[in-house]
């Protein structure tokens, strides 16, 4: 086992690109890096972070993540079929004269993406490793090519979210082009967002609100309300998940590791804003629609029995481009930006209009606020 | 009480008082606190959502303390110039019933008769142009002065960013929509629609587990 891989690696002859054997992230393997003096010290803090307040287990990646960890005998069982049934795959394809290169580099590819470690602990050639396996797997299985990306988040920029409750008319633009953009399960039609058509006068109901209304927009005597995932700044789903799938990025969008959720829900249900969304079945969409312009974090395609969530469509605020929604929406009652950038128009609604959040009293810190005109 | 104690008490206050405020290292009270402490030195980002814009061809307009691009209009009025078809006094176009009237498809919808018609916002006299309530000429790529004259309040909204729609991305250079973008002049207000779509199937979704 190499020292630059956390997993072993099992050589079916496609290894053809030999990663950089130093860990470093600049990728240079001998001296001139001036990273590492900088990474050192970081790493040292983030050292005494984490052992004082969950221990070892985080330290851990990769191989030693899943093996090197106290757990019952029905767990340990578990994980080693799955693991030993790729294992065998990958050995009959690799002993079979009949099968073809395909099939083999098919192998290759499910050994590796096995056992690669949790997308929050990679470097960045690890993360731009996954990616090309993602959609070199893509291209083998369905013919069709995608771009998939593993953009960092930006230095100097904190997502924020405005919602203007006097201007939104119902119209549910906004909902078709977030299912569009972010390749949600057509089966389930899972959504995102929603929009919740509420009485006048009577307060933030949500018990008493309408969420399924299909009448023509806007009702008289009512106004709507569209809730989504809130990206909090104290996230209490981050907190719950039992094997850290789900984190803060530092340009504040909370993100999910599709490949490292379990699905137990926790987060689901530490999730006061219902924010969050489970795949009971496996997520469709139709070949022709699929938006193949996607991030790890993001819009690439789901499995069974994985969460996922609005991120406010990461793989295009992250190129500077608006979400789905806010591009879709035809009244302007949707307001995005950079909360650090002090000339932002989201930072001038904060500052100048009437905002409130919901359930602020939680501690959870939304980055998503409501105003009115 | 003897002096050994006040001084445990001492040291303890102080490691107390320690750890309990851990304001470095990105640790914040709240989120405000965050936001101001982490933007005063902004120096901004590498992105631009210059690409995003397009073929939208815009202006730069600068307002009060904010500077920013709009749509160009002129080019997009279909039948501009205006002075091509209207070389003789309205009133004289008026007349002649025989021809098929031109504008068949504006009806004023925008506050009442008694308050507007078209002159408020049209100079009779100079076709090619927009005039304010005292007379003075306006470009028709300037359109949102004329709203911003009754409509005070959504211009200040407008001009920070809280009314009106972005287009491109929420990346420096700002680019928004101006009035007339959005709003029909002739019939400003949003029409009511059936939705695009069913809403959200909220109950069955969370019933889910029970099916399965």
């Amino acid at each position: 086992m190499s020292k630059s891989k956390k997993w072993y690696s099992l050589d079916l002859g496609f290894n053809r690109k030999k990663e950089s054997s130093g860990s470093c992230g600049c990728g240079k393997t001998s001296g001139g890096c001036q990273s590492h003096e900088k990474e050192m010290s970081d790493e040292a803090y983030l050292e005494a972070a984490v052992t004082a307040s969950i221990g070892e287990e985080v330290k851990k990646d990769g191989f030693e993540q899943v093996f090197d960890v106290k757990m019952d005998r029905r767990t340990a069982f578990k994980k080693l079929t799955a693991s030993l049934l790729i294992g065998a795959g990958a050995v009959s394809t690799s002993c079979s004269v009949v099968s073809g290169d395909d099939t083999k580099e098919k192998a290759q590819i499910d050994w590796e993406e096995q056992f690669k470690g949790n997308y929050k602990l990679m470097t960045d050639n690890e993360k731009s490793a996954t990616v090309e396996r993602l959609m070199r797997s893509y291209e083998l299985r369905t013919g069709k090519n995608i771009s998939m990306t593993s953009e960092n988040a930006k230095e100097d920029v904190l997502f924020g979210y405005a919602f203007n409750i006097s201007k939104c008319q119902g119209y549910m633009d906004c909902v078709n082009a977030c299912i569009e953009e972010n390749n949600q399960d057509r089966n389930s039609e899972m959504q995102y967002i929603r929009i919740h058509e509420m009485k006048d006068g009577k307060g933030l109901k949500f018990d008493e609100s309408d969420d399924n209304y299909y009448h023509e927009v806007p009702a008289e005597g009512h106004f709507y309300m569209g809730t989504q995932c809130f990206h909090c700044d104290n996230p209490p789903c981050v907190e719950v998940c039992p094997v850290q799938a789900t984190w803060r990025e530092d340009d504040g969008l909370v993100v999910i590791d599709y490949d490292w959720c379990v699905g137990c829900r926790y987060c689901m249900a530490a999730c006061p804003y219902d924010g969050r969304r489970f795949n009971w079945s496996k997520p469709e969409v139709p070949e022709k629609e699929i938006n193949k312009n996607q991030h790890y974090l993001g819009n690439r395609m789901r499995k069974k029995g994985v969460m996922e969530k609005c991120t406010f469509c990461v793989q295009r605020s992250r190129k500077g481009q608006n979400p789905a929604c806010v591009e879709a929406c035809p009244t302007g009652a949707r307001i995005f930006g950079n909360l650090l950038d002090p000339n932002s128009t989201i930072r001038w609604v904060l500052e100048n209009k009437k905002v409130f959040r919901l359930k602020e009293d939680l501690g959870t810190e939304p980055k998503f606020w409501y105003f009115m005109d | 009480m003897n002096r050994k104690q006040y001084v445990y008490i001492l040291v303890y206050t102080c490691l107390f008082a320690l750890f309990a405020c851990k304001q470095e290292n990105g640790e914040y009270h709240n989120l405000n606190d965050k936001i101001e402490s982490e933007s005063k030195n902004y120096h901004g980002t590498s992105l631009s959502s210059e690409t995003y814009i397009g073929d939208v061809k815009t202006i730069k307009i600068t307002e009060g303390v904010h500077t920013f691009l709009i749509p160009e209009r002129k080019s997009q009025i279909q039948s501009f110039e205006c002075i091509e078809c209207h070389t003789k006094p309205i009133d004289e176009l008026k007349s002649n019933d025989a021809k098929k009237k031109a504008h068949w498809d504006i009806s004023l919808a925008h506050a009442d008769g008694e308050v507007m018609n078209c002159i408020t916002c049209h100079n009779g006299e100079d076709m090619n142009n927009l005039n304010t309530l005292t007379g003075v000429n306006v470009d028709f790529n300037s359109s949102y002065k004329l709203c911003s004259q009754c409509h005070s309040s959504q211009f200040e909204d407008w001009k920070g960013g809280a009314h009106g729609k972005r287009i491109g991305g929420w990346a420096p250079p700002r680019a928004s929509f101006t009035c007339v973008n959005c709003h029909n002049p002739h019939d400003p207000s949003f029409k009511s629609r059936w939705p695009s779509r069913y809403n959200t199937k909220e109950s069955e979704e969370s019933d889910g587990g029970v099916e399965h």
